[in-house]
């Protein structure tokens, strides 16, 4: 049995929900733009239908194993609910903060409290980061759905190993995720990550009627 | 008023609702109290015309983007101290300016799920902040002297080494060590003793700049980290400290006694292997300040 069958997810559903990406990350993409102030690349999202217990080494082949990763993971939840994930270089985290910390003057310098380690300043940046980008993909995505999405506040992992990054146990045994992955870029920046968002097990069967109403509009 | 509106006013958790333009629409009585501005005289106007340093690129950001994503933004009070200026709570007054606050915002949404407006959730953190300073500090300082203990030091000294090695700006370590001590102890009693390091380190606190280093090396071993400072500068406070702490006099339980300090000195070379290898030519500094006669002060020789 394929694992699309396995899910209840055919793979005319992993087409639909594609082109329905397709959609929703292009205007997130445009709309992150005017947010961050700064170009940002979302690029041809892909999905796929994935065991849990290779998730991840699905997940560490996609980024390569890089020395040393941040990881900002979110969970949403609603109709379509699950969990977010994403992933960039741990050298990421002092671009980022360049590009995002705040202006001098506002309350939120940070600079000169010597009990704010550089570390957490970094992780928070991510954070901030990751919380938008994250909430741009699935937001849009959750709008072209018809459905609204809650978030949890967002929490943020620098290690070298990606075992450890992410929690094994966060995903059920003999469960088939639905994996929609995306990889950004800042326009004028090296910074580079990965979006994946892997679908609940409870939302799956809400996902695939979702996407056929979504189609059914246009037949 | 409404039985939400009540809970909304009751509640101790600072509640505002924005306008997409920003305009305040609610205010409820948590934050009329903490910012002493009235309800009625907050909705309607401008969140920025009473708070203008909201008015910033990290704030706006977010704004914007609950307002498109309708996902939620998080304020932590590590990245941001605080939104709004708010007093601490009497009780910490003194130990921090503003009210440290975790800040969350998030779309409120019409019956066709369009976002309408943004709400704004103030938690006062303050008492939290002070207590994780209370444990950093336990875990940066000497129990007895008050001054950094050796687990700081060596974190200290790394990063300092780190930099050295990054920038090539000088730097420098001393090492002091009381002479003689234990006949301190033997002649005065340890509480004596303890008095005495606790003069020394309160010493060496008031001989160094803001961006130096005092700190417990050992029992009656205290060591200065010195950025900016090349040898010679070292040597001379090394040298200024010693006389002051001759000069000194204390007095216990009746009697008078003084005391002396040997100190080495030695400066971060090119190619610096790590922070035991600096600590280690300190001490063998040391080691031929004691050697030589005591109370007096050594460096390396200098290297060509």
């Amino acid at each position: 049995m394929s694992p699309d069958r396995e899910a209840g997810f055919e793979a005319v559903d992993a087409d639909i929900l594609r082109e329905l990406m397709n959609i929703a990350f292009g205007k997130a993409g445009a709309d992150l733009a005017d947010v961050l102030d700064m170009f940002v690349v979302l690029n041809v999202p892909d999905v796929q239908v994935i065991p849990a217990a290779r998730l991840h080494d699905h997940i560490g082949a996609e980024i390569r194993s890089q020395p040393g990763i941040s990881v900002v993971e979110q969970d949403f939840w609603g109709d379509f609910q699950g969990n977010a994930f994403l992933i960039l270089p741990a050298v990421a985290g002092k671009n980022l903060l360049a590009l995002l910390a705040p202006e001098e003057g506002t309350p939120a310098t940070g600079s000169t409290d010597p009990y704010a380690a550089m570390d957490s300043l970094e992780g928070d940046t991510l954070m901030e980061m990751g919380n938008i980008i994250i909430g741009a993909c699935v937001g849009k995505l959750a709008e072209l759905l018809g459905t609204v999405v809650s978030y949890s506040p967002p929490s943020v992992s620098v290690d070298d190993d990606l075992g450890r990054a992410i929690r094994a146990d966060l995903f059920e045994p003999g469960y088939s995720a639905v994996v929609l992955q995306t990889v950004f870029s800042f326009g004028n920046r090296d910074v580079k990550g990965f979006v994946f968002l892997v679908s609940s097990r409870e939302s799956v069967q809400w996902l695939k009627a979702a996407l056929h109403r979504f189609m059914a509009q246009y037949e | 008023m409404n039985e939400r509106d009540q809970i909304l006013d009751a509640i101790s958790v600072g509640l505002v609702t924005l306008d997409p333009d920003l305009r305040v629409r609610s205010w409820n009585r948590w934050m009329a109290v903490h910012s002493g501005l009235p309800e009625e005289k907050v909705v309607g106007a401008p969140l920025f015309e009473f708070f203008p340093r909201l008015e910033n690129r990290v704030f706006l950001r977010n704004c914007r983007s609950v307002l498109r994503f309708g996902n939620f933004a998080f304020f932590s009070q590590k990245l941001h101290h605080y939104l709004f200026p708010f007093k601490p709570p009497r009780s910490l007054g003194g130990q921090l300016e503003q009210m440290q606050q975790s800040c969350v915002m998030g779309p409120i949404r019409g019956a066709d799920g369009a976002i309408l407006s943004l709400f704004l959730v103030v938690q006062d953190v303050t008492e939290l902040v002070v207590q994780e300073r209370r444990l950093v500090e336990m875990n940066m300082r000497d129990g007895l002297t008050g001054v950094f203990n050796r687990r700081y030091l060596d974190h200290r000294l790394q990063v300092e080494l780190e930099r050295f090695r990054r920038y090539a700006r000088p730097l420098s370590v001393v090492i002091v060590d009381i002479d003689h001590f234990k006949r301190v102890n033997d002649e005065y009693g340890h509480p004596c003793g303890d008095e005495v390091l606790r003069a020394l380190a309160a010493s060496l606190e008031r001989s160094v700049r803001k961006s130096d280093v005092v700190a417990r090396y050992g029992g009656e071993e205290f060591c200065l980290i010195l950025p900016e400072t090349a040898r010679a500068g070292a040597l001379t406070l090394a040298e200024k400290v010693r006389r002051c702490v001759e000069a000194q006099r204390h007095a216990w339980g009746g009697r008078e006694l003084s005391l002396t300090i040997s100190a080495g000195v030695a400066e971060a070379q090119a190619g610096a292997a790590g922070p035991a290898e600096l600590l280690q030519r300190a001490d063998q500094a040391l080691y031929c300040a004691k050697s030589g006669g005591r109370n007096r002060v050594e460096a390396e020789p200098v290297r060509s």
